[in-house]
């Protein structure tokens, strides 16, 4: 019987992380590739920085003018440690939350990129779908980010 | 002038000021709106977090947000509702503000 993969709460407080070598490349090069967009201010990434008032342009660039470089550095923040810690065994508090948010935009994005929509986890990827092999890290990333909210909400 | 001044001013400014100020009072109000992305697992979470809701209320705002397209989730001054746009933003929510 072998562990269960993902993410499992520690008994020392920590989480431990079991996946597989090609898996943590892959968080690596998407987290790195993430970092430069929203470093670039590149279109791609607008679904991350939604407005706050949608009847409002005015207070709306306000809002932004203030909150953008705070927003931008928190995530360019959890995209970093998810980057220098994708080869981790173990996570402490502070890196998991970061790992499941910078989990959850590339998720954001991705998604965006393909309009996935709420029924995606109903059936099979359809292979002759030319989203086929976004789709299927778009289903592996939702495998993972649904692996660190149950391990973090354990702790709740 | 003067006199004129402060004669005119209790009466001119009375109504307006309190319009003005009824306006002010008026809270703000904080939603969320459903999207095809964010797990529903992860938004119980956030809000737990961020509004330190226990888990029955901040599922039954998931729920409303998930079968009703969005949710109040929390209200009070301009200032108050704009931190928690900002800190709902930051956890990927699709978050907006208005006067209730």
């Amino acid at each position: 019987v072998s562990p269960a993969r993902g993410v499992q709460p520690l008994r020392d407080g920590g989480y431990g992380l079991r996946l597989d070598r090609h898996e943590r490349e892959l968080l690596g090069v998407l987290a790195a590739d993430l970092e430069q967009r929203v470093r670039d201010d590149d279109a791609s990434v607008a679904r991350l920085f939604p407005s706050a008032y949608e009847d409002d342009p005015g207070a709306d660039e306000e809002y932004r003018r203030l909150t953008r470089g705070s927003l931008t550095d928190g995530r360019l923040r959890a995209l970093r440690t998810l980057r220098e810690t994708s080869t981790a065994v173990r996570l402490d508090q502070q890196e998991a939350h970061a790992w499941c948010t910078a989990v959850n935009d590339l998720r954001l994005v991705l998604g965006e990129r393909i309009s996935v929509t709420e029924d995606i986890y109903e059936r099979a990827i359809d292979r002759r779908d030319p989203r086929a092999p976004e789709l299927a890290i778009y289903g592996w990333l939702t495998w993972l980010q649904s692996s660190l909210v149950d391990a973090l909400a354990s702790r709740l | 002038v003067v006199v004129t001044q402060t004669i005119e001013a209790p009466s001119r400014v009375g109504r307006p000021a309190d319009e003005e100020s009824r306006e002010q009072d008026r809270p703000w109000i904080v939603v969320v709106w459903n999207d095809p992305v964010n797990l529903m697992t992860y938004v119980t979470l956030v809000f737990q977090r961020l509004f330190g809701y226990g888990r029955p209320q901040a599922e039954r705002l998931m729920l409303q947000v998930h079968h009703e397209g969005r949710a109040v989730v929390s209200s009070g001054t301009r200032e108050r509702a704009e931190l928690d746009v900002t800190r709902l933003h930051a956890a990927g929510l699709w978050a907006t503000m208005q006067q209730d």
